[in-house]
């Protein structure tokens, strides 16, 4: 599974690295990349968590193509 | 008090569309029989306004929140609506032109001229300063030993701050926090002072007081703004002069509105939940014992401070299209009233959610809601809270309640005008 973040939205809050920091990393431009194409099984948890304490719900699955 | 005052509140008692229950510190009573015998409640109209669905869950108001397409924030944010179309109108001012009430996709381009200055990173370079104003502030009240901790401490520090942040000269902060309490608190008898004595605490002498407060409030802006066209400085108004969405500059007006918005926001919250915060400590001396025996706590205490003070208590939606929430069908038009105070107690994600506890964890509060419109101020409300209360119970170690506080007479902000508190002096 991919995971994305919607950098129009993302203000640098960092709790998805908080989360998950093997899958996100907020950079010196105040936004969050993903680290990884698909998302390993043992990070799913975590990234769910990301997406729930998202303060401005920027993290979302990516839709099946 | 009669025995009515003191029963326990039913269902059918509960109407949110009035302050009195919040005034009467009852809302909380009022919030746990909704979210336990009906979470999403139809809350009748009057001649006046039209009838809402109070939202009180956790996950509803998430949801919402969530889904900015659905729920729209152009026709309001405050309150229900006005049945009499004038009023309505009225009401409406400010609808489509703040970005508190301002929908997607023009609330993303506005919000991104501005938040660059609100990131985690932008806020952190401002704790010495804050820390600065801080001190200034507490040297003041350092030799009195009695003051009123709302107006002669909670209620600076924010002014101070998003008075620097915006541009606005010291020799206005008064003024300021003047026209703010008319446009946040014109409900409140004691704010009401451009209405004769006798007609105070009407509905009218509230709608009066806040169209007073925001007319001057624009007027001031408008000079300012023409300053700073004419010597820009290095500010967040000097900023939107410069700012262009798709080429297009900011029309004065729409700079006029920001501004509005800025100084409502960052003046109002801050200070309440500074103010509850510490009331909150007063009515719990063991979780305080805890704080001051150990101060590394703090960043824990304050996220409980704004979870369990939730100084904004609502915001409202109004649905764009046929839709449900939690299961029940709402029709395109419908208003809802998303409740944070009932959200941050919710018995599923804050078990003994009436219980004040400084090391709560997790403690995943919505305090400054979610998603598209999370509160652009929460670095700094965050940031001033911890260093107020940093130095505050460092230097006054003993300070304490000094007589009974005053809550604001509001049903928008969760708001305490008065806390007289005493210390031992010191230089």
């Amino acid at each position: 599974m991919k995971v994305i973040v919607n950098h129009d939205a993302c203000e640098g809050h960092a709790k998805c690295q908080a989360a998950a920091p093997a899958v996100f990393e907020v950079r010196e431009d105040d936004l969050s990349y993903v680290l990884v194409d698909e998302v390993p099984e043992d990070q799913v948890e975590n990234v769910e968590k990301a997406i729930r304490l998202c303060p401005r719900a920027a993290i979302a699955w990516a839709k099946e193509s | 008090m009669t025995t009515a005052d003191t029963a326990p509140l039913t269902l059918d008692q509960i109407n949110l569309a009035y302050p009195d229950l919040f005034e009467q510190g009852r809302h909380h009573e009022a919030f746990k029989i909704l979210r336990r015998e009906d979470p999403i409640h139809w809350n009748e109209g009057t001649e006046e306004i039209k009838g809402f669905w109070n939202v009180v869950r956790y996950d509803d108001v998430v949801a919402v929140s969530r889904r900015p397409d659905i729920w729209s924030s152009e026709r309001g944010i405050v309150g229900s609506e006005p049945r009499d179309e004038q009023e309505a109108v009225l009401a409406a001012n400010g609808n489509g032109k703040m970005l508190i009430t301002m929908d997607p996709p023009r609330h993303v381009r506005l919000r991104r001229l501005v938040n660059k200055g609100f990131t985690p990173r932008a806020v952190a370079s401002w704790e010495s300063h804050i820390s600065e104003i801080t001190k200034g502030v507490l040297d003041d009240i350092a030799p009195k030993g009695q003051v009123d901790f709302v107006t002669e401490v909670a209620a600076l520090i924010p002014l101070a701050v998003i008075c620097e942040i915006m541009g606005v000269p010291k020799s206005d902060w008064k003024l300021m926090f003047q026209l703010t309490n008319k446009v946040l608190g014109g409900g409140d008898p004691e704010y009401q002072t451009d209405v004769p004595e006798e007609q105070r605490g009407t509905v009218e002498a509230a709608r009066t007081t806040v169209n007073i407060g925001t007319m001057q409030m624009f007027g001031y802006f408008a000079q300012l703004l023409q300053q700073k066209k004419a010597e820009p400085g290095d500010d967040l108004i000097s900023t939107l002069i410069a700012s262009e969405i798709d080429g297009d500059k900011l029309t004065d007006e729409d700079i006029l509105w920001f501004c509005f918005l800025l100084i409502l926001a960052g003046n109002e919250t801050t200070r309440n939940a500074m103010s509850g915060g510490l009331l909150a400590l007063f009515n719990h001396p063991d979780q305080r014992k805890k704080l001051q025996d150990d101060m590394s706590l703090l960043p824990s205490a304050v996220e409980e401070m704004l979870r369990y003070v939730s100084p904004v208590t609502h915001m409202a939606r109004t649905a764009l299209q046929d839709t449900e929430i939690g299961g029940v069908k709402m029709k395109k038009g419908d208003r809802i009233i998303m409740w944070y105070p009932s959200a941050n107690r919710d018995e599923k994600y804050f078990p003994n959610g009436d219980v004040f506890d400084i090391t709560r964890s997790p403690n995943d509060h919505i305090a400054f809601g979610l998603g598209e419109h999370f509160c652009l101020g929460a670095g700094f409300a965050r940031l001033e809270i911890r260093v107020l209360f940093q130095q505050l119970l460092t230097r006054f170690p003993d300070i304490r309640q000094a007589g009974p506080e005053q809550r604001l007479r509001s049903n928008f902000i969760g708001g305490i005008k008065h806390l007289p508190v005493e210390f031992t002096p010191a230089k």
